[in-house]
C-alpha cells in the first residue's frame, strides 16, 4: 500500500501552508513525513534544509527536538502538570536549566494571550485554553516549522476562530505554519492550500511564491 | 515517491543537501529525575502499592539480618560475661575399653598450675533422687545426683536463684541443692517453704536452686549434695567425674594443654578437656543456617515485589503512550524514555527499600529490646537492603522501559 505517492511540496521560510484533504488521502502520513515522526520508503525529506534519510532516532529526535513543533488536534498536553510546565518540557531536551526553561514558557504562554493561566492544569482550562498551551508549546523554542494537526477538530467553531486567529498572529510574526485539516473553510485562512486525495496532490501547488520576505 | 522540503530558505529552494551536525537531544540527570518523581507523584496510590511490595520484601531481609546478628552478639555478651577462661576435664574412653575414671588426687594436682585460679569437682553418684518415697524407682525425670565440691559456685560464677548453696550448712546434714532444670522438673519451689526429696532412699532437705549455667548446662539438671554426705552415706570414694576449672585468660591455651596430663600423669590419653565456650560459640554459629533458610524466604518477597512493579509499570506504558509519543514529537530520543520509566521503577523500588529498611530496623530494635539483647543493626545489612530494592527496580523497569521506547513516535502521537 501507498499512502503518499508523487507529491512534492517544499514550503518556504515564512510560509503558511494548509494541506487540505478527506480522511483516508494521505494527510496524517504527509504530517508524519514532515514531522520527522516516519522516513519514507522512497523519495527525499528535507527539513530546514537537511535530509531525514538514514538518519538514526538519536538524530530525528533531536531535529524534532530543535526545529519542529506541533500541535495535536486532541492537545495532547499532560494532565499533570501546570500550562507553564507544559510549555516548559517542549526544551526539556534541548538542555536547557529549569528556571530559563520556565521563564521562556511563561513568555511564550504570554504570546498567546494566557498570561494569567501559567498556573492552571489542564483540566482547570477550557479546549481553546488548552489549544493555546500546546501552540505555545510548539513555538516556545522557535522551530524552523511548526506543523499543526487539525488544531480545530475539538474545538467549536467560535473557538476555533479564535485559534485561527492566533496562527494568524503567529504567520504574521513570521513562524512557518504547516496546517493540515479536512475542513477547506479552515484551510482558507492559509496563504497556500495544498489539496490531497488518495495520496497524491490534485491541484497544483500554487507556482508564484509571494514576494517580499 | 515524494519530495518534501519544508522550511526551506526561500533563496535555495531546496539545493542544500548536506549533512549537518544536528545539536543533540540530552536529558539532564536532574531532569530525568524530575520527571520519575513527577511520574509517580500523578500516581500517588498505585506507586505505594508497589512500593509496599519492595518494603516487605527488604524489611524481612533486614529484620532477619539484624535480629540474628542481635542474637549472636547477646551469645558473645553472655560468653563475655561468664567468661572463655573456662576448662571441663573429664575422663574419656580407657584404653582397654571401658570408661576411665579420674584420680580422686586430680583435683589438688590441677590447682598447683600456676595459671588456675579455681578448680571444683563433681562425682556422679550411682544413686536416684525421686520427689517422694510414694513414687517407683523409675520416676527420676531424668536428674542426676552429684557429689559437688562446696567451691564448684565459686569457680563456676554460678548464682543461687532460691535459697542458698551447700556450703551454709555443715557437711554431714542431708542438704541438696538443685540445679534450675532439675527444680522445674521436680516440682521444687522454695517460695512454699522448705521442701524435701527422697534421695537414694533417704529424705534431704532442698535447701537451694541455682539458676542456669550456661556454661556448664549438666548442673542444671542435676541434683548437688556435699562431698562429706556423698562418702558418709553413699561411699563416695572422692573419684571426680568432672572437673571445672577457671585459668588466667591469657595462659588458658597452655592449660589447656598440660591439663590432661596433671590430671592423669599415667593415663593423659583417657582424659578429655572441653572448653565450654566453644560449644557456645559453635551453637551461635548454627544459627546462620535457619538464617540462611529466612533470608532465602525474604528474598522469594523481594521477587515477589519486583515482579508488582514490572506489572504495574508495563500496564502504565500503555495507558501512557499518548505522553510518550509527545515526548518523542519534543526531541526525546529512545533512551530519554527508557530514562524515565526506569527511574519510575527505580524511584518505587528506593522509596520501597528505605521504608522496607526502617520496617527491618524497627522490627529488629524491638525484637532485641523484647529479649532483652543488645542492638545490632549491621550497616552492612541496611545498606544492602537498599541496594538490593534498586537493583529489583531496575530489573523490573528495564522490560517495561525497553517497550516504552520502542513505541514508534507516529503511532504514540496518535493514541492518547
Amino acid at each position: 500500500m501507498c499512502a503518499l505517492d508523487g507529491v512534492t511540496l517544499t514550503v518556504r521560510r515564512g510560509e503558511w501552508v494548509a494541506i487540505v484533504g478527506p480522511s483516508g488521502s494521505g494527510k496524517s502520513s504527509l504530517l508524519n513525513l514532515m514531522g520527522a515522526l516516519d522516513v519514507p520508503t522512497s523519495g527525499t525529506v528535507r527539513i530546514d534544509g537537511y535530509d531525514v534519510a538514514g538518519r538514526d532516532d538519536d538524530e530525528l529526535s533531536a531535529l524534532r527536538g530543535h526545529t519542529l513543533g506541533f500541535v495535536f488536534q486532541s492537545f495532547h498536553l499532560l494532565s499533570r502538570l501546570s500550562a507553564v510546565d507544559n510549555v516548559a518540557a517542549a526544551l526539556l531536551y534541548r538542555g536547557i536549566g529549569a528556571a530559563r526553561r520556565r521563564e521562556r514558557a511563561a513568555e511564550a504562554l504570554r504570546r498567546v494571550g494566557l498570561g494569567t493561566r501559567l498556573r492552571h492544569r489542564p483540566a482547570q482550562l477550557s479546549g481553546g485554553e488548552c489549544q493555546r498551551v500546546a501552540i505555545a508549546r510548539a513555538i516556545v523554542g522557535e522551530p524552523a516549522l511548526v506543523l499543526a494537526d487539525e488544531p480545530t477538530g475539538n474545538l467549536d467553531s467560535r473557538t476555533g476562530a479564535e485559534i485561527m486567529s492566533l496562527f494568524a498572529a503567529l504567520h504574521a510574526d513570521g513562524v512557518t505554519l504547516v496546517l493540515i485539516t479536512h475542513d477547506d473553510a479552515v484551510a482558507r485562512a492559509a496563504e497556500r492550500r495544498i489539496v490531497l486525495r488518495d495520496g497524491r496532490v490534485t491541484s497544483p501547488p500554487d507556482a508564484s511564491p509571494k514576494p517580499g520576505r | 515517491m515524494s519530495t518534501l522540503d519544508a522550511g526551506t530558505g526561500s533563496d535555495e529552494n531546496g539545493g542544500s543537501a548536506g549533512r549537518r551536525e544536528w545539536e543533540r537531544s540530552v536529558l539532564d540527570p536532574r531532569d530525568a529525575v524530575r520527571l520519575g518523581v513527577l511520574g509517580l507523584l500523578g500516581r500517588r496510590g498505585r506507586a505505594l502499592l508497589t512500593a509496599i511490595g519492595i518494603a516487605i520484601g527488604i524489611a524481612a531481609l533486614v529484620a532477619i539480618v539484624g535480629i540474628s546478628a542481635s542474637s549472636r552478639a547477646n551469645v558473645l555478651a553472655v560468653l563475655d560475661r561468664l567468661g572463655t577462661n573456662y576448662l571441663t576435664v573429664t575422663p574419656g574412653q580407657a584404653l582397654a575399653g571401658g570408661p576411665a575414671e579420674l584420680p580422686a588426687d586430680a583435683r589438688r594436682r590441677l590447682a598447683h598450675l600456676d595459671a588456675v585460679q579455681a578448680v571444683a569437682t563433681t562425682g556422679q553418684l550411682d544413686v536416684t533422687l525421686r520427689r517422694s518415697d510414694q513414687l517407683p524407682r523409675t520416676i527420676t525425670r531424668g536428674t542426676v545426683v552429684l557429689a559437688a565440691d562446696p567451691g564448684l559456685l565459686t569457680t563456676l560464677h554460678g548464682t543461687v536463684a532460691a535459697g542458698h548453696w551447700l556450703d551454709a550448712t555443715p557437711g554431714s546434714y542431708p542438704t541438696v541443692v538443685l540445679g534450675a532444670t532439675a527444680a522445674r522438673r521436680q516440682g521444687v519451689d522454695l517460695a512454699l517453704g522448705p521442701q524435701m526429696v527422697w534421695l537414694g532412699d533417704q529424705w534431704f532437705a532442698a535447701v537451694g536452686v541455682l539458676a542456669p549455667m550456661p556454661l556448664a548446662p549438666e548442673l542444671d539438671n542435676a541434683a548437688m549434695i556435699g562431698v562429706g554426705v556423698a562418702a558418709d552415706r553413699f561411699g563416695y570414694q572422692g573419684s571426680p567425674s568432672t572437673i571445672y576449672l577457671r585459668a588466667d585468660p591469657s595462659n588458658i591455651d597452655a592449660v589447656r594443654v598440660v591439663a590432661a596430663a596433671t590430671a592423669d600423669p599415667r593415663h593423659p590419653a583417657q582424659v578429655q578437656v572441653t572448653r565450654p565456650a566453644d560449644a557456645l560459640a559453635a551453637r551461635a554459629a548454627t544459627n546462620t543456617a535457619f538464617t540462611t533458610l529466612l533470608l532465602g524466604l525474604g528474598g522469594v518477597a523481594l521477587l515477589v515485589g519486583g515482579v508488582g512493579i514490572a506489572n504495574v509499570m508495563v500496564i502504565s506504558v500503555l495507558e501512557r503512550r499518548g505522553e510518550i509519543g509527545v515526548r518523542r514529537a519534543l526531541g526525546a530520543t529512545r533512551r530519554h524514555i527508557r530514562a524515565q520509566f526506569l527511574v519510575e521503577a527505580l524511584v518505587q523500588a528506593g522509596a520501597g527499600g528505605v521504608a522496607g529498611v526502617a520496617a527491618g530496623g524497627c522490627l529488629t530494635v524491638g525484637y532485641a529490646v523484647a529479649m532483652d539483647w543488645p542492638v545490632r543493626l549491621p550497616l552492612l545489612g541496611l545498606g544492602g537492603g537498599i541496594l538490593a530494592a534498586l537493583v529489583v527496580g531496575a530489573l523490573a523497569g528495564i522490560y517495561p522501559a525497553a517497550r516504552a521506547a520502542r513505541l514508534a513516535p507516529a503511532e504514540a502521537v496518535r493514541a492518547g
